[in-house]
């Protein structure tokens, strides 16, 4: 089976128009072939009945005295025949244009006429056979009660229908002619009328032809479209409008990945351009080198950190499930940041019940775990609290990692999973974090099937809630 | 001459000053939006070096803030944003030029010299008042045939003073163009300065150049 749409339709279309043809045409065939054999049928019968009324027996002998009379039997272009016989098959009679030729001898019923179609001789013939009693000469009327079966005589009357079977092969011609010449029409039509139906098919096709990678603000369909195709419309232009947000978000990323690797990149080349303006003295070079190191391992970080986003993105990442005690590994997360909130008189309160434990990945946790205490140091203001929480729901475990000194509100505490979104004000060490931290978090979670939440509550309390499986 | 350079990233901040000051300028730096603010509004800058992305308020309102009072300060916005939008936009609020990160340092300080001759109307990087002779590139001052060998506290000092040759110049002025806003310098500092600067430029043998206004300030000769 052909796949293509056009030619589906246009054969589709043709076959019906021949099949209706063809019944209608041999029905009409049939009706007018039905109706001029009958009427020509019924004419022989008439004749037959007025031949049959017409002969006279006596004993043994037949008188067609009053036949020979009638016009039809003695004038050779009615082309009118018949043949008597009795009913042992003896021949009473026929027509003197017969010559030797006989007639089929067919024997209806009584007064009433069998037909048939002769080809025998040189040109088709209709003939019609019948019984009849005929009149007696001795003038006894009474033909209610035939005398004996034996005085019944058969007869048969033929007529050339040459005519009448020219005019039905010319009607045959006639209607043939004119089927071809409607399935011929009907193909064209059917070509044009599929072809303008399909028509916004192809210009549907051509706009999806002339949509360009780089532009995918382009919708489809802005001209008149039909029902049908409609549904596919509007899924091709919400799937426009998918992979145009995805465009645009990918190439948002880029451009802040641009920009957050521009700034580093400005300080190390500063830095060395500047120092290397003139001679100085050792000490010099060194701080600016090690300044220099310093760049890099923010810059390694960031790197990084994009790598994990990456491979998360693209599901390269495997986890290991194991039970992991939470309070445990809240403690080692927290270990390498104590100093700096020491610092900054920051006290940590760790109150995850030490029981509570989940199955997941120990590393992947801990990366999730340091991100969030990390940015909670980060942002706690001076002598502020961190203070981290457990809760063993059903099936799933909660922690949530709270501090003070937050200066953000709800709307924005939403963003904060965001990439390269940052709080804003007084940052503390512009350049050592970019914004990649809690994105981090945000899709391990996902990718370890949980989720995460953030809210600001009053008073400035910050709050990052993760849920986990807990199996 | 005096800058501010607005700049939260801090090693680049650093570097800029080091940089910026070794090449004789008086520089001021802020690490974020409000103290960036308040050094442009509340001090006269020659030029202000400004980043777009800082904490609290971020390049181009400041910009916007600078211009809406009225501050003739040259701004040079150095930023990692490098569309052509961002460019227009930042151009158009009010800034003198834009470059963007990472730069390359005598690029940054080849135009800071431009917007500085353009501040004070100086076309020629060449500044010649009778013999003497500047060259604001190369930071080299003749007197005659004779290079003078100054200090970079006395170029700068030299340099405001021919770049507003034939102005009588108050103290102040001198005091807010050449020294930092930190430094403990008052502007008694500057008739010390002006001492020095005579001793190496004057000739006894050519006519005085520096003129003393009594009670206005100084006067370098403005007839080439």
């Amino acid at each position: 089976m052909t796949t293509s749409l056009r030619t589906r339709l246009i054969l589709g279309i043709v076959g019906g128009m021949v099949l209706l043809l063809t019944i209608f045409i041999l029905t009409v065939y049939i009706l007018i072939q039905r109706a001029l054999v009958n009427q020509f049928d019924s004419a022989l019968l008439s004749t037959a009945r007025i031949l049959a009324a017409s002969v006279e027996t006596d004993a043994n002998t037949i008188d067609l005295e009053d036949v020979q009379n009638m016009p039809e039997f003695n004038d050779p272009k009615y082309q009118t025949y018949y043949q008597i016989w009795e009913q042992d098959g003896k021949v009473m009679a026929r027509s003197p244009f017969l010559g030797t030729d006989n007639l089929p001898r067919l024997e209806g019923s009584l007064n009433n006429g069998v037909f048939n179609k002769l080809t025998g001789r040189d040109r088709p013939e209709r003939a019609v056979g019948l019984k009849f009693l005929p009149r007696s000469e001795t003038g006894n009327e009474s033909s209610s009660q035939p005398a004996a079966n034996d005085k019944i005589l058969i007869l048969t009357v033929a007529r050339g229908a040459g005519d009448l079977y020219n005019q039905l092969g010319l009607l045959r011609w006639l209607l043939f002619l004119a089927s071809a010449i409607v399935i011929a029409l009907s193909v064209l039509i059917a070509a044009f009328v599929v072809r303008q139906g399909l028509r916004p098919l192809h210009s549907i096709a051509s706009e999806i032809a002339a949509v360009r990678e780089d532009d995918l603000a382009a919708r489809i369909g802005t001209a008149s479209i039909p029902a049908e195709i409609l549904p596919i419309k509007n899924r091709l232009n919400d799937l426009l409008s998918r992979l145009e947000g995805a465009f645009k978000r990918e190439k948002r990323f880029t451009a802040d990945v641009a920009h957050e690797l521009r700034n580093p990149l400005a300080g190390i080349r500063s830095t060395i351009e500047v120092n290397l303006t003139r001679t100085r003295d050792i000490t010099e070079y060194r701080s600016a080198l090690s300044e220099c190191l310093e760049i890099v391992e923010n810059m390694q970080t960031m790197v990084n950190n994009l790598l994990l986003l990456a491979r998360l993105d693209a599901k390269q990442i495997s986890f290991q499930g194991e039970q992991v005690r939470l309070a445990e590994l809240v403690n080692s997360c927290w270990r390498p940041l104590s100093k700096e909130a020491t610092n900054h008189k920051i006290t940590f309160e760790n109150r995850i019940d030490p029981k509570i434990t989940c199955e997941s990945d120990r590393q992947n946790l801990a990366i999730i775990l340091s991100n969030i205490l990390e940015n909670a140091v980060e942002y706690t203001d001076e002598g502020g609290q961190i203070r981290a929480t457990g809760r063993q729901g059903e099936g799933s475990v909660e922690i949530t990692v709270s501090n003070t000194g937050c200066r953000l509100n709800n709307e924005q505490a939403a963003q904060v999973f965001d990439c390269f979104w940052r709080g804003d004000s007084s940052r503390k060490d512009a350049g050592v974090h970019c914004g990649l931290g809690l994105a981090l978090v945000d899709r391990i979670i996902k990718a370890l099937g949980g989720s995460t939440t953030a809210e600001v509550e009053n008073g400035g309390i910050f709050k990052i809630r993760l849920t986990l499986p807990a199996k | 001459m005096r800058l501010l350079v607005i700049e939260d990233y801090r090693p680049l901040q650093q570097s800029l000053l080091k940089g910026l000051r070794e090449a004789g300028f008086a520089v001021d730096t802020a690490a974020d939006g409000q103290e960036g603010l308040w050094y442009a509004l509340n001090n006269d800058y020659d030029v202000i070096i400004l980043d777009l992305m800082l904490p609290g308020i971020d390049g181009l309102k400041i910009l916007k803030e600078l211009r809406s009072k009225g501050r003739q300060s040259h701004v040079l916005i150095l930023t990692a944003k490098d569309t052509l939008q961002d460019r227009i936009t930042g151009l158009d609020q009010g800034a003198d030029d834009y470059l963007i990160k990472p730069f390359e340092f005598k690029e940054l300080l080849a135009r800071v010299r431009a917007l500085l001759r353009r501040s004070y109307r100086q076309k020629n990087p060449q500044i010649k008042i009778k013999d003497l002779r500047i060259d604001l590139t190369t930071q080299k001052v003749w007197r005659g045939r004779n290079e003078v060998d100054l200090t970079p506290r006395e170029y700068a000092l030299l340099e405001y003073l021919a770049m507003r040759a034939g102005e009588p110049i108050s103290r102040t002025d001198i005091w807010e163009h050449v020294y930092e806003f930190k430094s403990a310098a008052s502007s008694n500092v500057v008739d010390v300065y002006i001492g020095y600067l005579r001793r190496k430029i004057e000739r006894p043998d050519k006519p005085l150049l520096i003129h003393t206004i009594r009670g206005r300030g100084y006067l370098l000769e403005g007839q080439p």
